[in-house]
């Protein structure tokens, strides 16, 4: 049932650490590409420590760049981070919401490039992201919430996922499940 | 299919038919844009026109000069302050100038001007270094309606935040040496501003025009798909002087280019590359 080809991960400063927690979770098969946007300073450098606890290499990509399976991408201080179908597309627009990165750019740009073969994770807690998240929902992406402080704003589309950092785990479990190699101990 | 896929799919429709028309009835061939991009600014275009659909947008672009131009200003995406990257100004002074001074004569070309700041920084940074006698600087864009705002030499007035990363751009002087302040803007010391050639260049269709020393083309080439971003990247080759300098955006680089291994990236330097062969 894993139809996945990309999981897009949203989250405002304030969720930081809970982005760490969640890299150590994704499995070192993962089949898919993980795409992150956090918002963040200037100068940052983000990925050598979010990387540290991750089984998975985290890079800031290069404009262009191709999405790989099994490597996280984090979006670079400065640029908004846009998926295409298959690579990586930079862009030094205005900031949206005071961010740059922002979330909605890479959820919308997910939307319309991946639709039904997307997952979303949003952390709560900034209005940057719901917007993009919904329309994610809307082109039948598979899509959910982390945090408690979420508001709703599920819009048309009914009902939207919403987790715990104690519950994310068994979603991404459910929506990249690799079966482990054969011939383990 | 559910609503928003079928929505999602006509609205895909439209944009290839606008794009389509923009090209038959203008000659500007946007469909080799980086397709992310061009939908994000498309449909911001649309908001601020008040347009319902791209469908509308078509019928008014098709008709309307002015209409298009707005469409191409909407596009093109330039920074809207003086050194906007400060840390890529100072690795200029550091790596680059030097090599300059012991040249007889400079040719620079920054492409993709827009509306002229990082161009009227960098006549500021060859000034400062005392180059600007010896350099001749031309700057490029490929919509008129920018380069006539650059051309004025008037900028929104600068700021602190400005002065900030003119110094930590490595300025040697006071930002305000630079301009005359009228009211809530700027204007360029003219010594600057009619020093600078600007010209109207399209990269995606228009050839070299000259052999160059310098070329700086920073967070231009994000707009491209892959294509044309590496048919454009063989035109910047052509167009730059052995031992010349490419300067290009932070998250840029030329490692899937055709002309890769042409090129050496001086280290630190933050995508500052030199033409070795």
């Amino acid at each position: 049932m894993s139809s996945i080809g990309i999981l897009v991960v949203g989250a405002p400063r304030a969720s930081a650490a809970d982005v760490e927690a969640l890299l150590t979770l994704l499995p070192r098969e993962l089949a898919t590409p993980v795409v992150l946007a956090l918002h963040r300073g200037p100068h940052d450098s983000l990925a050598a420590p979010l990387g540290r606890r991750c089984a998975l290499p985290v890079v800031e990509p290069d404009d262009k760049d191709d999405l790989t399976p099994g490597r996280v991408y984090l979006a670079p201080a400065g640029y908004h981070l846009l998926v295409d179908k298959g690579c990586v597309a930079l862009s030094v627009e205005p900031p949206e919401h005071g961010q740059r990165p922002c979330l909605d750019a890479l959820f919308e740009s997910t939307a319309d490039s991946y639709g039904p073969r997307a997952a979303g994770l949003l952390f709560a807690g900034h209005e940057d992201g719901a917007a993009g998240l919904a329309l994610l929902q809307a082109r039948g992406g598979r899509v959910a919430v982390v945090g408690e402080d979420w508001e709703g704003g599920g819009g048309q589309d009914g009902h939207m996922e919403q987790l715990s950092l104690d519950t994310v785990g068994a979603w991404l479990g459910r929506l990249a499940y690799v079966p482990r190699a054969r011939g383990m101990p | 299919m559910s609503a928003g896929l079928a929505s999602a799919e006509l609205e895909s429709i439209e944009v290839d038919l606008l794009l389509e028309g923009v090209a038959r009835q203008w000659g500007f061939d946007l469909r080799s844009h980086a397709r992310p991009l061009l939908l994000r600014r498309l449909r911001r275009h649309l908001r601020e026109e008040r347009l319902d659909s791209f469908s509308e947008l078509q019928a008014r672009v098709l008709h309307d000069a002015e209409a298009l131009e707005g469409l191409l200003r909407t596009l093109s995406c330039t920074p809207v302050s003086l050194f906007s990257d400060p840390a890529f100004f100072r690795d200029f002074r550091a790596r680059v100038v030097p090599v300059l001074r012991t040249w007889p004569s400079v040719r620079v070309w920054h492409a993709g001007c827009g509306t002229g700041e990082d161009t009227y920084a960098l006549a500021i940074l060859l000034q400062e270094e005392g180059l600007w006698g010896r350099c001749r600087l031309y700057a490029s864009d490929s919509s008129e309606g920018l380069l006539a705002d650059a051309r004025t030499g008037v900028l929104p007035l600068p700021g602190e935040d400005d002065a900030r990363r003119y110094v930590e751009a490595g300025g040697k002087g006071a930002l305000t040496d630079y301009y005359t302040r009228d009211g809530n803007w700027a204007l360029i010391q003219p010594r600057l501003r009619d020093g600078i050639f600007f010209t109207q260049h399209n990269l995606a269709t228009d050839g070299s025009f000259n052999e160059f020393h310098v070329i700086v083309c920073r967070d231009t080439l994000l707009t491209f798909n892959r294509t044309l971003h590496n048919r454009v990247h063989g035109r910047l080759f052509e167009s730059l002087a052995r031992f010349g300098f490419l300067c290009l955006g932070r998250k840029e680089s030329l490692s899937r280019t055709p002309h890769a291994a042409a090129y050496e990236e001086l280290e630190g330097s933050g995508r500052i590359f030199r033409r070795l062969a």
